[in-house]
């Protein structure tokens, strides 16, 4: 649920919704939320000093995700 | 010294609707509009976490008011309503990757902003009057921009004292002083 709840609320704000990736992955230690988008979108989805990727995390925490960490993956740097 | 946010809240509190009727009525057709996009962001939200709420929208003066009712929706306001702001912030941006305009949209959830405008109000009018009748200045705990907005309302209602935010976000506050 946490995964397509992060998907629905960064799809709705991104100018490629259909670039949005999210995968949940159980590392040792814990749980990761990756979100992927289109390069042009990183910005918008980390916001101004952040505050768009804060909203996120904060949401997701909130609809049982506490403890559970959202990364935002840069595209360009991961390869 | 009032940040942008508040110059924007104390603007639509203050200012009447557009005597231009043509103008007026554009500008009440995106805001309805934005009200739908934001019931439709929100709803998705709430089927895929399986939460029940209703969604109402409403035009507030010269901004999309949109409220989500329902029986327990507390986790979704959070600690001093920090979801509740977090939520609006994504709503905003989603009405704004819509319309192309920057959206003023005001989100409440469970009636929280309601109350917290009654308690942050008697909180502004009891501590000016304390201030007017001490001489002490006052600095009260660190508030949201909507929040401060309601203190300084309920401050300038009393006579003889003046209030004004320092600080930077989230640490801003208000402080109450004789004028």
């Amino acid at each position: 649920m946490l995964e397509e709840a992060l998907e629905h609320l960064v799809r709705g704000i991104v100018d490629h919704p259909d670039e949005v990736q999210v995968d949940l992955r159980t590392l040792r230690r814990g749980k990761v939320l990756e979100v992927r988008v289109h390069p042009d979108d990183l910005g918008k989805v980390i916001g101004r000093g952040g505050r768009t990727a804060r909203a996120l995390r904060t949401v997701i925490a909130a609809l049982g995700g506490r403890g559970v960490r959202v990364d935002l993956v840069d595209v360009d740097r991961v390869r | 010294m009032t940040t942008a946010d508040e110059q924007e809240e104390i603007v639509s509190e203050d200012s009447q609707p557009a005597a231009d009727a043509e103008g007026a009525s554009t500008d009440v057709s995106l805001l309805e509009r934005e009200g739908d996009i934001a019931a439709d962001y929100l709803e998705a939200l709430l089927d895929i976490a399986d939460l029940d709420g209703d969604i109402d929208i409403d035009v507030e003066g010269s901004r999309a008011a949109v409220s989500i009712v329902g029986a327990d929706l507390s986790r979704l306001v959070g600690t001093g309503g920090e979801t509740l702001e977090a939520l609006q912030e994504l709503t905003r941006l989603a009405v704004h990757r819509e319309t192309g305009v920057r959206s003023r949209l005001m989100l409440d959830i469970g009636g929280h902003r309601a109350r917290r405008r009654d308690e942050l109000s008697e909180l502004g009018r009891v501590r000016a009057e304390q201030v007017r009748d001490t001489g002490e200045t006052a600095r009260l705990d660190p508030m949201t921009p909507f929040e401060r907005k309601v203190v300084h309302d309920a401050v300038a209602a009393v006579d003889g004292v003046v209030s004004e935010s320092e600080g930077e976000e989230p640490e801003r506050r208000i402080v109450i002083r004789r004028g």
